[in-house]
């Protein structure tokens, strides 16, 4: 942000004229400074938040005097829907981040990084990249990514060269809840907040971790008289605008969500009509279900009968127009080893109610059938024929792990095992979010070659052999985007707002760069714009009109009736016979998490950690409008329940040391009505230590410094909620 | 001009009870008037109420109240604070002298001081921006709706139709500043 001169005042569009001037700059004469603002024109061109979470809201970029100044969301943008998020209007900043890569860096043998042009850098990758596929196969390289709207540029690269090791970074994330999804109605639906009329959210705070569209649609909800009931160990910020907040014991999600299919059942509140027609296996569940009544699942989830009771009948007679909602990180995305039978069970619970498209219900989002590049006469390169290193799709691995999400967290693992050997890591940072960055540093370092395509050297660029500097969003054109989707399809895109400060590129040119020297590049014989073009021509719509108006709605509009689920039955699958014969509980069963914390120990406790708004993971940190308001409002702590703390004699502030099994740090704690007894919970998106990240770094802890690695049996997550530290005064 | 800005009342509705503490208007604020990171026209105060498991919090959006009875413009010695015919409050910035009265005066704790160069700035209702039409940024970015803008004397502004009927109250009545900002509290 430019502090300096004329910005001060910045009020006057010159397209407005009649504007009043109020007062002159303290540093400018009021003359001088009236010229210049009246002179500066105002540039407003529509692009899409891109890089500090996967949300990719549409905005309108404000330009003046060739900076940017602000951004605006744009109200026909499905996701944000008018408005920004804190880290939006924050992340501008970090197009003039004194942080940013200038230009390719090389790795020094004494631990520096040396500037090298492009050409030497895509010369000297490529040359070992190439070695490296002649020695091991082209299976011997991976590519982790934060998937952003060019991800399907990066599968067919890496197709191009034969490997099928694409990879998210899922796993530490949102894979567990995917993937129950998918096996039951076959793909993850949204839900209908806005027209619901009574709405249970489980482990997860759209307000903190924020998803603009749910908030609005939460709040409209309410107006209209929806019941709100927030389940969560925490009082998150959702649980602000909520009716109830029911703090249940971590872990123990699927102990009250097969208690209230218990009562649900028990009382006969389902839809069988519903049930009969679009969903099987229902009867398989009857026998079952009967082993959790209330009076079971009160001692196990800390949460009392009576409420068990009362809110499986309210969420039962408020149907159809009732829902759980699909959830998304906190309880069962990643977390426990019951996670998958989690989501598996919010899937049923919805289904036995009837809510599946249906108004009020959940439905599944519309997204745009975008055109191909094979259509344009450039044809796509084969599937690799050999497997993912990581197992992801493989029965007898991880048969419900996805081909596109992969296993981040085993690429550490792989590598020390010599499967992998090179790889490229674009706008993702595993030795900061992958669990145990000690075992993460010493699997990247085995790697033969490792380049990181970022904006900012993060930890993990910190440890490569290049860095290659991409464009900010800003500063770009991207791929043409399908993620807003809803009750009608949209297309968005990324497009250049101002030029490139540096000597950086968008992913396309770096692809493109790779590809030549690799021997691939006839798979990217294309501009950037004619690849958009080929994608929208089955719409009708051209590049030029998406560049102008930001967000186009196209297709028709969803209406509510059951659609056939993408499952062998094409109906829901309460009973999932792929389960059973890959030899998973084909049912969600109660499975106690993996560890808990020591009932006889008044310093053991469950680490959770959870999204603060002005934060994403730990892709924000360094921007200084962000920290501030961390340090502002004192956000760098750790939660506790203030009688779990007093009996540590500790007071509000106190520092304290917290320790797992793998590792040790202080921070500040804070005390709090609002957590459960049992846990304590960190904020995530802190605890950076990359010496290039001047403002974020060594500012407060990162559950992942606590965590032991695991993969989960089904889906091959992280379980980064099974761990126990101890905590303890300073 | 003059006649134009004789004609509005500006005034604004914070539904408190819908704030959920992201602090998106501060962030949004702090870009449209070119702000540093430590200096800020709006904050969020957060409330906790009950014990374990009977608790809650709620948040609290604090920013210039632009009183009609304004304590920073009475104790002003230079006359930088002014409040205007249209109801808002502005700090003339060469005019002052960063005495600090008005900040010590204002009971809302919604002034600062612009460390570079020691003059006090707050919310200004983004009114340039207002005057040619569009709306606050604190409002315009708001995920759940807190605040609603307008003119109150026109009657048929949503500003009017929600003073008029939800009654909504005023931030510290008893201190007689007769504040511009209207709140629905918990």
């Amino acid at each position: 942000m430019n502090h300096k001169g004329i910005t001060r005042r910045t009020f006057l569009k010159a397209a407005g004229g009649a504007a009043t001037a109020l007062s002159a700059s303290g540093v400018f004469g009021f003359e001088e400074w009236k010229k210049k603002s009246y002179a500066s024109a105002i540039e407003k061109i529509p692009t899409q938040c891109q890089g500090c979470c996967a949300n990719r809201c549409g905005i309108y970029a404000y330009v003046k005097n060739g900076r940017i100044w602000k951004i605006e969301g744009n109200p026909k943008a499905h996701n944000n829907v008018g408005s920004v998020c804190p880290r939006g209007h924050g992340y501008i900043h970090e197009l003039y981040d004194p942080d940013r890569i200038k230009q390719p860096l090389k790795r020094t043998e004494n631990g520096t990084f040396t500037p090298v042009s492009w050409e030497q850098a895509f010369r000297e990758i490529t040359m070992k990249l190439n070695l490296l596929i002649m020695d091991h196969g082209p299976q011997s390289l991976f590519w982790l990514q934060y998937p952003l709207a060019n991800a399907p540029l990066v599968f067919r690269f890496m197709h191009a060269l034969g490997s099928p090791n694409t990879i998210s970074h899922g796993t530490t994330c949102f894979v567990a809840r995917n993937g129950a999804f998918k096996m039951t109605s076959g793909g993850l639906p949204d839900n209908d907040l806005k027209n619901s009329k009574y709405i249970i959210i489980i482990g997860r705070n759209p307000c903190g971790g924020i998803k603009l569209y749910q908030m609005k649609d939460l709040v409209e909800a309410k107006e209209k008289g929806a019941k709100i009931v927030v389940v969560d160990p925490r009082h998150n910020e959702t649980a602000a605008i909520a009716d109830e907040w029911l703090s249940i014991k971590p872990g123990t999600d699927l102990a009250f969500l097969l208690s209230m299919l218990n009562v649900i059942i028990n009382e006969e509140l389902y839809d069988l009509e519903f049930i009969e027609n679009y969903t099987v296996g229902f009867d398989n569940l009857l026998d079952e279900i009967i082993m959790y009544p209330p009076e079971w699942a009160e001692k196990v989830c800390d949460i009392p009968k009576e409420k068990i009771y009362r809110i499986a009948r309210e969420l039962a007679s408020h149907a159809p127009t009732a829902l759980i909602h699909r959830g998304y990180h906190g309880a069962y995305g990643a977390g426990y080893i019951n996670s998958f039978q989690t989501a598996r069970a919010v899937a049923i619970v919805n289904a036995v109610i009837g809510n599946y498209e249906r108004s009020g219900g959940l439905f599944m989002p519309y997204k745009a059938k975008l055109g191909s590049l094979q259509e344009g006469g450039h044809p796509a390169p084969g599937i690799p024929t050999a497997p993912k290193a990581d197992g992801a799709g493989i029965p007898g691995r991880y048969p419900v792990a996805s081909y596109s999400n992969g296993i981040s967290h085993a690429v550490p693992e792989l590598a020390l095992a010599g499967e992998l050997k090179a790889g490229f890591i674009y706008h993702t940072n595993p030795v900061r979010t992958n669990p145990n960055p000690k075992r993460v540093i010493a699997g990247y370092k085995k790697l033969d070659l490792l380049v990181t395509i970022d904006c900012v050297i993060s930890e993990t660029a910190a440890l490569s052999d290049y860095i290659l500097p991409e464009s900010f969003y800003l500063e770009r054109d991207d791929s043409v985007d399908t993620v807003h989707g809803g009750k009608k399809a949209q297309i968005t895109l990324v497009q250049k707002v101002l030029d490139p400060m540096h000597d950086t590129k968008p992913l396309f040119e770096i692809i493109k760069g790779l590809s030549t020297g690799l021997g691939v590049s006839r798979f990217f014989n294309f501009t950037q714009d004619e690849y958009n073009q080929l994608k929208l021509n089955p719409l009708g719509i051209s590049l030029t009109d998406l560049k102008r108006e930001g967000v186009i709605e196209t297709g028709e509009e969803w209406k509510e009736g059951f659609k056939p689920c993408k499952t062998p039955s094409k109906k829901i699958e309460i009973f999932s016979d792929r389960l059973e014969a890959w030899g998973i509980a084909p049912l969600p069963r109660w499975r106690e998490p993996l560890v808990s914390p020591d009932p006889d120990d008044a310093t053991s406790f469950r680490l959770l950690h959870g999204k603060q708004s002005v934060h994403t993971n730990a892709m924000t940190a360094n921007i200084p409008i962000l920290m501030e308001m961390s340090r502002h409002y004192n956000m760098i702590r750790l939660w506790m329940n203030r009688e779990r703390g007093e009996r540590l004699d500790l007071k509000d502030g106190d520092l304290v040391i917290v320790e797992s099994d793998i590792g040790r740090g202080e921070i500040a704690v804070k005390l709090t009505e609002g957590l459960h007894p049992s846990a304590v919970w960190l904020p995530s998106g802190y605890g950076v230590f990359s010496k290039y990240l001047h403002t974020a770094k060594n500012i407060g802890l990162s559950y992942n410094d606590f965590v032991p690695t695991y993969f989960d049996p089904i889906v091959g997550h992280a379980m980064t909620s099974e761990v126990i530290v101890r905590v303890k005064k300073v | 001009m003059e006649n134009m800005r004789q004609k509005k009342k500006w005034a604004m509705f914070i539904d408190a009870t819908k704030c959920v503490g992201c602090h998106a208007c501060r962030i949004a604020c702090q870009n449209q008037n070119a702000i540093t990171p430590k200096e800020y026209y709006n904050r969020i105060e957060e409330q906790e109420f009950g014990k374990y498991p009977d608790y809650n919090r709620r948040f609290f959006p604090v920013q210039c109240q632009h009183c009609d009875n304004p304590p920073c413009v009475t104790v002003c010695p230079t006359g930088a604070s002014y409040k205007r015919d249209d109801g808002v409050v502005l700090v003339d910035i060469d005019r002052c002298i960063g005495c600090k009265y008005c900040i010590l005066s204002c009971p809302y704790e919604a002034r600062i001081v612009n460390e570079e160069h020691g003059y006090v700035h707050k919310c200004r209702f983004c009114i340039e921006f207002v005057e040619s039409g569009e709306s606050p940024a604190c409002m315009t970015t708001c995920p759940t709706g807190v605040r609603v803008f307008g003119d109150l004397n026109d009657p048929q502004s949503e500003i009017s139709k929600i003073v008029t009927t939800k009654k909504p109250e005023k931030f510290r009545k008893d201190l007689n500043t007769d504040p511009s900002i209207f709140y629905k509290k918990v």
